[in-house]
């Protein structure tokens, strides 16, 4: 069943078309990759999709609902969330206090305090005897972690991760990788993530999307994908263009 | 970092803080407070409860806001026409000022979406603008020349008591918002107004809540100050120094912290009327090299320095995780 779908998804910034007719769908407990060059519009499509940006035009339904005009904030409320590239923490709260604030909102059907919902998403993630730490004191790959722990006690049912296995030592982006597997298996979650890290993204996803120039140029499992003609120019370019002036 | 130690918010800190309010209140029976000293008191309370009122907004949410004032002189002004115009009892008369600048501060909204040092501006230019149209509107204010309001005596004694219980119940309120799920979302949002957004919080709605409540509270201490000194002009209530005040006693006293305020106000009340009389001029610059020491080298305040005091007495219990 269809979880996540977008519908002739189109942004402009004054006269850059970011993204330019966008249609996709995520199934549920599907894992989704975005690969595109730098520029391609990645980034782009998780904001849309967050609602931390607004659409110049077309439409966003979750589970066959329109969500377009939701703002951030309440687009959570509907089971939307997202992580950052650049990890963006509170660093004025402990570890713990971080994923309250986040399961504070968590959407309803969500049983026991807060705080015990936190301690689980916490201990899921791996992150446990660090709760009255800032964190300012954890490593990159833990404070991934935690943005993703953070995520994940709003009680979502899509997670949009934006490149979470970058900048982490290739054991650590091992781990990750197990963890978004067991974010789909074990809590039915659908995931869209972007990565740069080509084979954390192809053995990862059950279908991956092509962005090129806010074009959406192919779609299909990573094996289609990786053989596909028009994303191998994308990607490296044609020879008369590297011999063009 | 927002971390409050231990000792403040422990339970002795609670009954330190019961028997604080319980000495002060049988203060001016027992000891025969001199009117100078009573003076000093009441005002300072209604400035505790402003400058706390007024860190709800600057150091839970970090939104600095330079117009404060416009709250309390609508506070001010609003219960003292009640006062002359329908001669209701003083305290309703507090209220409906309270009431009236905390929907005047919800007029804020639009600045809101302002973070940062532009939204300080912001403020400045609003709280400016409020003094002005206040001076002007003469039928509401009296203009430049003011009101005088029905001098009455055993309310002037006794306000010292309705303005410690006023004080007492602010920073009772602010522990309570601090230590609360409401605290949490506010420091969420003062670190990060997008990413608190990514978590389900609306920062428009949080920032629009806690304006109106600090409005309010700031409005109300604007209406006991106006019991209090039975005379109001718009140009003191209004004034930019008071608005400044407000920012001057949260940054001496400790910016985000429930005791900051407190101990800042106290400093301020007592500096300010010492440099007011000694240095009629001087007293703003004065007050501005000590704003960019207390920034320099401790941007917690007094807060900060007494948690160090505190450590360096007692180690083991300082290091201790909240």
């Amino acid at each position: 069943m269809t979880r996540l779908s977008t519908r002739g998804l189109t942004k402009r910034f004054g006269g850059l078309c970011a993204l330019d007719g966008v249609e996709l769908d995520l199934d549920e407990r599907e894992i989704l990759g975005v690969i595109g060059p730098n520029g391609a519009g990645k980034t782009t499509l998780f904001s849309l999709i967050a609602g931390s940006i607004r659409p110049t035009s077309g439409d966003i339904f979750l589970d066959g609902e329109r969500v377009t005009g939701l703002p951030a904030h309440r687009r959570v409320g509907a089971g939307i969330v997202r992580t950052h590239q650049i990890v963006r923490l509170f660093g004025n709260l402990t570890v713990l206090e971080n994923v309250v604030v986040a399961a504070m909102h968590a959407r309803g059907g969500a049983t026991g305090s807060a705080r015990d919902r936190a301690a689980e998403v916490l201990a899921f993630v791996g992150l446990t005897g660090r709760d009255g730490h800032y964190p300012g004191t954890l490593t990159l790959a833990g404070r991934k972690r935690l943005e993703l722990a953070r995520a994940l006690a709003t009680g979502p049912r899509v997670v949009l991760l934006d490149e979470v296995v970058a900048g982490v030592n290739p054991a650590e982006a091992l781990a990750f990788a197990a963890l978004i597997r067991r974010i789909r298996d074990e809590r039915g979650i659908s995931v869209i993530l972007t990565e740069h890290v080509m084979p954390a993204v192809m053995s990862l996803s059950d279908r991956v999307i092509v962005l090129d120039r806010g074009k959406l140029i192919a779609l299909g499992t990573p094996r289609e994908v990786a053989a596909n003609p028009r994303v191998i120019t994308a990607y490296l370019g044609t020879a008369a263009e590297e011999a063009a002036p | 970092m927002t971390v409050i130690p231990p000792s403040i918010a422990s339970r002795r800190a609670v009954v330190a803080f019961a028997a604080a309010c319980v000495i002060l209140a049988i203060l001016p029976p027992v000891v025969e407070l001199s009117a100078y000293a009573h003076n000093l008191m009441t005002l300072g309370f209604l400035m505790v409860a402003g400058a706390l009122a007024w860190n709800w907004m600057g150091g839970f949410v970090g939104q600095i806001s330079f117009g404060h004032a416009a709250m309390f002189g609508l506070g001010g002004f609003v219960a003292g026409r009640l006062m002359l115009g329908l001669h209701l009892p003083a305290p309703v008369c507090w209220l409906g000022g309270a009431i009236v600048a905390g929907i005047f501060a919800l007029g804020a909204h639009p600045m809101l979406r302002l973070r940062g040092p532009y939204f300080s501006i912001a403020t400045i230019g609003a709280g400016e603008a409020s003094r002005l149209v206040f001076t002007y509107w003469e039928r509401f204010t009296g203009g430049a020349s003011g009101l005088s309001l029905p001098l009455d005596r055993d309310l002037k004694y006794q306000l010292y008591w309705w303005a410690l219980a006023f004080a007492a119940l602010v920073a009772a309120g602010s522990v309570v918002i601090r230590r609360s799920s409401l605290g949490l979302k506010l420091l969420a949002i003062k670190a990060d107004a997008d990413a608190a957004a990514d978590v389900g919080i609306s920062a428009t709605f949080y920032q629009d809540l806690i304006f109106a409540l600090s409005g309010a509270v700031v409005g109300l201490s604007g209406g006991l100050y106006a019991s209090y000194v039975s005379y109001i002009e718009p140009s003191d209530m209004f004034g930019f120094d008071r608005s400044i005040s407000f920012v001057l006693m949260a940054v001496i006293g400790g910016i985000g912290t429930s005791l900051g305020p407190v101990l800042g106000a106290a400093v301020f009340v007592l500096v300010r009327t010492y440099l007011v009389a000694s240095y009629p001029d001087l007293y703003l610059g004065i007050y501005g090299v000590l704003l960019i020491f207390i920034i320099l080298f401790e941007p917690r305040g007094l807060t900060g320095v007494l948690q160090r005091v505190l450590r360096r007495i007692r180690p083991a219990s300082g290091a201790a995780p909240p």
